[in-house]
């Protein structure tokens, strides 16, 4: 759901870590298990490894020591703001084959949910991943599509282009998505600011999400700390 | 319609027109490039992520990745 999914939809990432979602029940937490001791990757920070960590939403970080992939880090995650849960997740994601290997990614819907962070360097990956979706499929869109363009699209020309092509929008976006009507009118300027406005409150609604994990964690960090110590 | 060519220019509207599979592998080949000229798989602290822990422990030397370094910079 990371950095590789982003490259296979079309923005661009060079991340170095791999970020997994996983469903967090003890058959596929043992699973895991065994896949990390492959990658002799071990728990580095807080929390620890542990099903009722993830399931409130907490990452769990490992870094391998394997010699193919050393310092490797690998972020696990179950549970993230604004995404459906694993189950949904699953029955959408994409499959890709290659070289007789199968890789689950999560789809571009549900990763657009999962970007929509705190953190600046989200954003712009955002904003290319759905322009790619939209021109590899606008001449000839699924109303599914259209829909999920009008709801994410986060580039103004396009945005106007959308309204003007498939307008008028209907009622029940315009009333999720408040800024539609400025697509509608084609006003570029008040859209633009719009959009920014929009990115800070999603912005805003992140570290307000994760205010109390990052509680929880300071108390598990001082835990450890006063644990060496003795 | 407006063209990726207009919007993002050249480079990323060549990227944006691969396939998925075609972006992969050209990812795989920056890949390969990357560790050719010494990168490392540890990745560099992300200080906006609220997982972000200054304590936690980095396989990465302090003047940056393993087996590269700076040999001459600027003033500025």
């Amino acid at each position: 759901m990371g950095g590789q999914a982003c490259v296979f939809y079309g923005a661009a990432e060079f991340s170095r870590d791999t970020d997994l979602a996983i469903l967090a029940d003890s058959a596929n937490l043992a699973k895991l298990k065994n896949a990390v001791e492959d990658l002799q990757a071990v728990v580095i920070a807080v929390p620890p490894f542990e099903a009722k960590y993830l399931r409130k939403g907490h990452a769990v970080h490992f870094r391998c020591h394997h010699p193919e992939a050393s310092g490797m880090r690998i972020d696990v995650m179950s549970k993230m703001r604004g995404v459906d849960s694993f189950a949904k997740l699953w029955t959408r994601r994409t499959t890709l084959s290659m070289d007789d290997r199968h890789i689950d990614l999560m789809s571009l819907p549900d990763l657009v949910q999962a970007k929509k962070t705190q953190r600046d360097k989200d954003w712009p990956m955002l904003r290319r991943l759905i322009e790619v979706n939209y021109f590899a499929h606008r001449e000839n869109p699924k109303q599914e599509q259209i829909r999920f363009w009008f709801l994410e699209l986060r580039t103004p020309d396009l945005l106007i282009e959308l309204a003007t092509a498939h307008g008028p929008i209907p009622v029940h976006l315009r009333r999720k998505r408040q800024l539609l009507e400025l697509a509608a009118t084609g006003n570029k300027s008040l859209l633009e600011r719009a959009l920014r406005e929009e990115e800070q409150k999603e912005r805003e609604s992140d570290q307000k999400y994760w205010a109390p994990l990052k509680k929880e964690l300071e108390k598990l960090r001082h835990a450890r700390v006063s644990l060496a110590k003795h | 319609m407006i063209s990726p060519e207009e919007l993002v220019g050249e480079e990323w509207a060549a990227w944006y027109r691969l396939s998925p599979v075609e972006r992969w592998r050209e990812s795989e080949k920056l890949w390969n490039v990357y560790f050719h000229l010494g990168g490392s798989l540890d990745s560099q602290p992300d200080t906006q992520s609220p997982f972000f822990d200054p304590s936690s422990p980095s396989t990465r030397p302090a003047n940056g990745r393993p087996g590269m370094r700076i040999l001459r910079r600027s003033r500025v």
